[in-house]
């Protein structure tokens, strides 16, 4: 019984996986007060080289990962070069546009993505190694928000007038958050097409800029957990309701989320409230 | 431009001027903060004493003028910069940071003396861990030093209006600043906490820094600043001590609207 419904709910655990790797590449930026919806670019990049990387060598999918995350990196480098002189509402629209540009340039660059047609990738990632990757990915996010990074970013977040007038650059710190933003992006990206074993123009595209957008505002954008949380919560979501409530499963499953909205707005895990409650 | 008798100045302000669309916040303004005193910058509401503090830290860019630190011009540099030179500043309107405690403000404060690189940190080398308990001792003992020792741990914007005022000046203290700038310090304030930042002010200069303050509390002008520049529509009345000044027929005027009022309104149209 146990083992039918792993069977049947496995997939949707290393979905969930993949999608916390999106949802920290939005996290990573929106932390230090940029709304991006970028990563979904740095995730094709990253998923098409790591593919074909493996493809063209026969390396495992696990040894082409860094080279997506550096992929990622430095694509979200020259971003942010480009685009963080953008005002935020404008820094948002710009990365939108990016993430439209990306499925065309997919399109249209065959050898390396294989056009239409996309690639297909027989790897096999299993959910043991998935796991372990998240957790050194948490352990990542836990470090950072636990060194002067963590506190520097959140000030230049909260108000970066008054960081600035603390000596802190808000630029590179902001550029500093691009790069790992595209580093977790793009390794999601391989991630993604290994657990996919298919990859085209359409899988990375706007649902998974929703997805992990979602997933940020859903978990709370002030702790990297949140994300993490939003994540499970966003891609679990559907899923429950297609097996509780199957008649009306979209309906219930906009109803849950709008009511996590509605209040919880800071999301689901919010240190702010903690702290309020810790205070009385 | 000296400061007062043979103290070189810290800070000058030489032929300042800024508009906004065509109206002049700021005209011409020039002063000298010297090295180890407190100054106070008096005058009525919009007189732009404000502004003159955020073209000082780099918030605003000015249209003419320089303005020196430590006989380095500063204009132009990015606020960033300014503030790795040695100016720290609070706000008119406490300015903390949502969502961290106390002991995180300060924290934040003491920025540019991490004294560690990222990866040194990400990795928590025994270096970074040294630094990172040394700028956790400091900030402990910067909120001592504010009298709120006892409150490390709790979200700042919880606090008093008083209290968020104090953890401001630790947190601006956080860098160690040579010039220290403080916005209305004592606004809101009870005369007993009035007094007590007072004396926080002396034992700051006591201790080396050098403290330019926009003040209206009169008592607390006469009281703990050495020089005192008055501004009135974004010119200078007036500088000199917190007596002279006050004596002043013209920031009588200006400031208490006391004497020639008539006239006055009558010269400015």
């Amino acid at each position: 019984m146990l083992a039918d419904l792993w069977a049947a709910y496995q997939s949707s655990v290393g979905f969930a996986m993949v999608n916390v790797f999106f949802a920290l590449s939005t996290y990573a930026v929106l932390s230090a007060g940029v709304l991006s919806f970028a990563s979904v670019s740095y995730a094709a990049f990253g998923g098409f080289i790591g593919a074909q990387l493996v493809l063209n060598t026969g390396i495992s999918p696990l040894l082409a990962l860094p080279v997506s995350a550096v992929a990622g990196a430095l694509l979200a480098y020259a971003v942010a070069l480009l685009f963080l002189r953008l005002d935020g509402h404008w820094m948002a629209l710009a990365s939108l546009a990016l993430v439209l540009m990306t499925r065309v340039v997919v399109l249209n660059a065959p050898t390396l993505t294989g056009g239409v047609n996309g690639l297909s990738l027989p790897v096999d990632l299993s959910l043991a190694t998935l796991t372990v990757l998240l957790l050194l990915l948490m352990l990542v996010f836990h470090r950072l928000s636990g060194s002067w990074y963590g506190i520097a970013v959140r000030a230049v977040r909260e108000d970066p007038a008054v960081a600035a007038s603390l000596g802190m650059p808000a630029r590179r710190l902001q550029t500093i958050a691009f790069v790992i933003s595209g580093a977790v992006g793009g390794a999601g990206g391989m991630l993604l097409a290994a657990m996919l074993q298919f990859i085209s123009p359409d899988t990375y595209f706007i649902n998974i800029a929703f997805t992990m957008i979602a997933a940020v505002v859903l978990g709370g954008s002030y702790h990297w957990a949140g994300a993490v949380a939003g994540a499970f919560v966003f891609t679990a979501l559907p899923v429950v309701m297609q097996a509780v409530l199957p008649q009306i499963q979209d309906v219930a499953n906009g109803a849950a989320l709008l009511a996590i909205m509605v209040f919880l707005p800071r999301g689901l895990i919010d240190p702010r409230a903690w702290r309020l409650r810790h205070a009385r | 431009m000296r400061g007062d008798g043979d103290t070189p100045a810290l800070l000058e302000l030489d032929g300042v001027g800024k508009s906004f669309g065509g109206v002049a916040a700021v005209a011409d303004l020039s002063f000298a903060v010297p090295t180890g005193s407190v100054m106070g910058l008096m005058g009525p509401n919009g007189a732009g004493k404000t502004t003159v503090i955020n073209l000082i830290t780099g918030l605003l860019g000015f249209d003419r003028g320089h303005i020196r630190f430590d006989g380095a011009e500063i204009g132009g540099a990015a606020a960033h910069r300014i503030a790795a030179r040695g100016i720290a500043r609070t706000y008119q309107n406490v300015r903390l940071f949502s969502g961290m405690t106390a002991l995180e403000q300060v924290l934040a404060g003491g920025f540019l003396r991490r004294g560690t690189s990222l990866i040194a940190s990400f990795l928590g080398t025994p270096a970074s861990r040294a630094a990172r308990a040394r700028s956790l001792a400091e900030a402990r003992h910067l909120l001592d030093r504010v009298r709120l020792a006892h409150r490390a741990d709790v979200l700042a914007e919880t606090l008093s209006y008083g209290e968020q005022r104090r953890i401001e000046i630790a947190r601006a203290l956080g860098a160690h600043p040579r010039l220290l700038l403080l916005d209305e310090p004592t606004a809101g304030m009870n005369a007993a906490e009035s007094a007590a930042i007072g004396g926080l002010v002396h034992e700051l200069r006591d201790a080396g820094l050098t403290v330019l303050m926009v003040e209206h509390n009169v008592r607390l002008v006469t009281d703990f600043c050495d020089h005192v520049a008055v501004m009135s529509f974004g010119r200078k009345l007036t500088e000199g001590t917190p007596a002279a000044c006050l004596a002043h027929p013209e920031v009588q005027a200006a400031y208490f609207g006391r004497s020639g009022d008539a006239e006055r309104i009558r010269a400015l149209r």
